[in-house]
């Protein structure tokens, strides 16, 4: 019973914040909206017991990416007001589009060919069930193949990301911490000895 | 297995409750007379010469992104120390090879002056 | 299998990435001028994977890893190729890249990790290896594109690739959990065997199936998921062109073979429907419209989905000679392809791009020799015997005639005359138009030799295409 409550309340809260990404008109607010979906969505892993992939969807995607996401946002300064300049020009070629679309889901939906073939119950698992425990062992086990693969991929994507975006500035003038701190004073202070003068 | 993350729940539902309830008596006691002095932009006495929000530099993109891949190579750690007694020498060295390939990365990005603020 | 067997087998990718880490830390740590050093360890590396597949060629087929990987006949035949082709690109491009000043250690890196990817999408055996392997090609080859930053057709062309190609991951990645959802298995022939004991149509199976095809059809560029194909083959520099055009085009069809073959055979009446339409839509746009193309490398983009659409002709028989006449298809297709890109390649000089038809206008005069490489190239591409593409078309439209498609192969030869047209026009050019400019052409030693070789290769391919066409046919038994 709690369950579903809970269940309904994050199921609701996923819908409308996704709804909210593609309707409000502030990008940074439609990226905010997607951290409250991927929380949510994080919640419903949660109730399927999928705790680990629960906790790295918020580790990962809301910590990071979320913000990887709102610096590309104020990185290119969206202009909204040229981004809205086609709507009404493009809007009847879209709407058509969309109820071509709609309607032919439709069609699929209620051919009643398009079932699912069985009702199926979530697995419940004990109290002591680790979902980390098992990922880990599928994934050092029988998957151990693709982990590395996963492995190569990242490294490729710190060089892409680093040619890609990496630019020198020889013409800034920032102070070298690491030469100022090997200063000595020979090389710099020079003592004088001056003879002192009469007036 | 999820009653172990009932007081989760019991925090969530507070730490919703306590938020909305804040911003509801600020709303409702707070005296709100708006003019059209109050509501100008105010900058030095002068009209706001441009839009506040300036463009970020893309070094703040690199930094994130490599922050992105060793939040990723962190995430897999989690189940491997879980399950470290269980895997034997393979699964350790399966993430002793995995943790190599990024060490490669970091001593690339680090070569290549990708982590330096000039 | 104990693990040392089984990391024996691995040995190519495992010596790949260790080299291709040894490459990325001799870069980042020696300044090397002119990236010298970096190119020729790079070489090596492919040198090394190739001589290790060479050495431990398979005679059976072997799944290790718990059924991701695969070793046989096939993967080792494609590796090699791909090993080789992927050599030839390195000789092409670094002049390029030079007088382009493009040259940067990340770039043979980039192709390197893309090899990897390569290879791993050939030797793949569950759904989850195809995918990574994928993904490790396609992110390696968007950096490529999008390498020229200074350059906002590149960059362009790199978005375009991009969001097009993540979407068709997507779909791919989709239609795979669809699969995966409904069988309960990744391994591509435990998903076979529980296809081939299913007794009704499951609308989920074939919905994922659609899905699997689409993605497909998207990363071989065929229409109507043709549209990045244009764009990125004229946006990215030429160098980045050659590439794109060839080697990928091998770990597709492996990627095709791997999941249509070896994963879904049981479905084939379902997507040899599906592939027919793709391959006769590929045929008939990719030929007309490469006739308008005024720029070489857009014309040999749309002459590139003609071709993949006869590739996808060789698949529809869905039996081991048909599978065999694709294989021969895509080896030779690239071969033609490395040599034309070649050519344009050969062409261009201090930081000009030689991609316009007219630049080959009166070739014959300033080099007979290279006019003579690319008349080989050109006839070839065309399908005019006795040159070894002619071979490529006359095996795959045999295997659909076998199939019983008799209009499609009709279709599949009225294209290609068609197709004929936009060849010969070039080789028109060259041999009866007065040059525009009469500067000597301007190489290496090394480049002009190996795109003689190239050239070369595929007449003397052209009189013996049995020995070629049994590799193939052997490739596929297993």
């Amino acid at each position: 019973m709690i369950e579903q409550t809970v269940f309904y309340f994050f199921a609701g809260l996923l819908l409308l914040a996704a709804t909210m990404v593609i309707t409000v008109k502030n990008p940074v607010h439609a990226a905010l909206s997607l951290v409250l979906a991927f929380f949510c969505s994080a919640a419903i892993w949660l109730l399927l017991q999928a705790e680990f992939l629960a906790i790295v969807l918020i580790l990962v995607y809301v910590g990071a990416v979320m913000v990887l996401f709102l610096f590309v946002i104020m990185m290119l300064d969206i202009n909204l007001t040229v981004l809205r300049e086609g709507f009404s020009r493009f809007l009847p070629v879209g709407i058509s589009v969309a109820v071509l679309m709609a309607v032919s889901m439709g069609l699929v939906i209620t051919s009643g060919r398009f079932t699912t073939g069985g009702n199926y119950e979530a697995l419940k698992h004990a109290a002591d069930y680790s979902n980390t425990r098992e990922l880990g062992i599928a994934l050092f086990t029988d998957y151990l193949y693709p982990f590395e693969i996963a492995g190569a991929i990242l490294l490729l994507a710190i060089v892409a990301a680093i040619s890609l975006t990496l630019r020198k500035r020889p013409d800034t003038k920032t102070p070298k911490v690491e030469k100022q701190v090997a200063v000595h004073r020979a090389g710099h202070v020079r003592l004088v000895r001056m003879e002192a003068e009469k007036e | 297995m999820l009653e172990h993350y009932i007081p989760i729940l019991i925090f969530i539902v507070i730490g919703l409750g306590l938020g909305c309830v804040l911003f509801l008596l600020g709303y409702v006691l707070g005296p709100n007379r708006p003019d059209s002095e109050k509501n100008s932009p105010y900058e030095c006495g002068f009209e706001a010469f441009e839009d506040a929000r300036m463009k970020f530099d893309v070094r703040y993109y690199l930094i994130a992104i490599l922050f992105i891949i060793f939040d990723l190579e962190i995430a897999f750690f989690f189940p491997w120390a879980v399950v470290i007694r269980e895997i034997g020498m393979t699964g350790f060295w399966a993430m002793m090879i995995f943790l190599g390939v990024l060490t490669i990365g970091f001593v690339y990005e680090w070569r290549k002056g990708a982590l330096e603020w000039e | 299998m104990t693990l040392t067997t089984e990391l024996a087998l691995l040995a190519p990718e495992i010596a790949l990435l260790i080299m291709t880490s040894i490459v990325l830390v001799v870069d980042s740590l020696y300044d090397n001028p002119d990236r010298v050093l970096t190119y020729k360890l790079s070489q090596l590396a492919l040198i090394i994977t190739t001589g290790l597949v060479l050495l431990q060629f398979p005679e059976v087929s072997t799944h290790i890893m718990s059924g991701h990987f695969v070793s046989d006949p096939m993967s080792a035949i494609l590796k090699i190729v791909l090993g080789l082709m992927t050599l030839i690109v390195f000789f092409y491009s670094y002049d390029y890249l030079l007088e382009h000043e493009l040259l940067k250690g990340e770039y043979f890196i980039l192709m390197l990790f893309a090899v990897l990817g390569m290879q791993i999408m050939i030797s793949a055996n569950s759904l989850l290896t195809v995918y990574l392997g994928l993904e490790l090609l396609s992110l390696a080859l968007y950096a490529m594109v999008a390498m020229n930053r200074t350059s906002a057709v590149a960059t362009e062309a790199a978005m375009k690739y991009f969001v097009l190609g993540a979407l068709a991951s997507g779909m791919l990645l989709y239609g795979i959990s669809m699969l995966y959802g409904v069988s309960g298995t990744l391994e591509l022939p435990a998903l076979a065997t529980y296809l081939g004991a299913q007794t009704e149509a499951n609308l989920l199976l074939v919905f994922g199936l659609v899905f699997i095809v689409v993605g497909l059809a998207f990363k071989l560029g065929a229409v109507p998921f043709h549209m990045w194909v244009p764009d990125v083959y004229q946006g990215s520099p030429t160098s980045v062109t050659l590439f794109i055009g060839t080697a990928p085009k091998i770990a597709a069809f492996a990627m095709a073979i791997r999941l249509l073959a070896d994963g879904l055979q049981p479905l084939a009446g379902d997507w040899q429907g599906m592939l027919i339409v793709l391959a006769v839509l590929s045929m008939a746009g990719g030929n007309l419209i490469a006739i308008s193309q005024s720029n070489i490398k857009r014309m040999l983009a749309y002459s590139t989905i003609a071709h993949v659409g006869f590739l996808m002709l060789g698949l529809i028989s869905a039996n081991q000679t048909g599978y065999a006449s694709a294989m021969f298809y895509v080896i030779v297709y690239t071969l033609m392809s490395m040599g034309s890109f070649g050519m344009v390649i050969l062409l261009g000089r201090n930081g000009h791009e030689a991609d316009n038809l007219d630049d080959f206008k009166g070739l014959a005069e300033r080099s007979p020799w290279f006019a003579f490489i690319m008349l080989i190239l050109m006839f070839s591409m065309a399908g005019v015997p006795p040159f070894i593409g002619f071979w490529a078309k006359w095996f795959v439209i045999k295997e659909v005639i076998a199939a019983g498609h008799l209009w499609v192969a009709a279709l599949a030869v009225i294209f290609s005359v068609v197709g004929a047209y936009y060849y010969l026009r070039i080789v028109k050019l060259m041999f009866f138009d007065k040059p525009v400019q009469m500067t000597a052409i301007k190489s290496s030693q090394e480049m002009r030799m190996v795109l003689s070789l190239n050239g070369l290769a595929i007449l003397i391919l052209g009189f013996m295409p049995g020995f070629l066409m049994t590799l193939c046919i052997e490739a596929m038994g297993f």
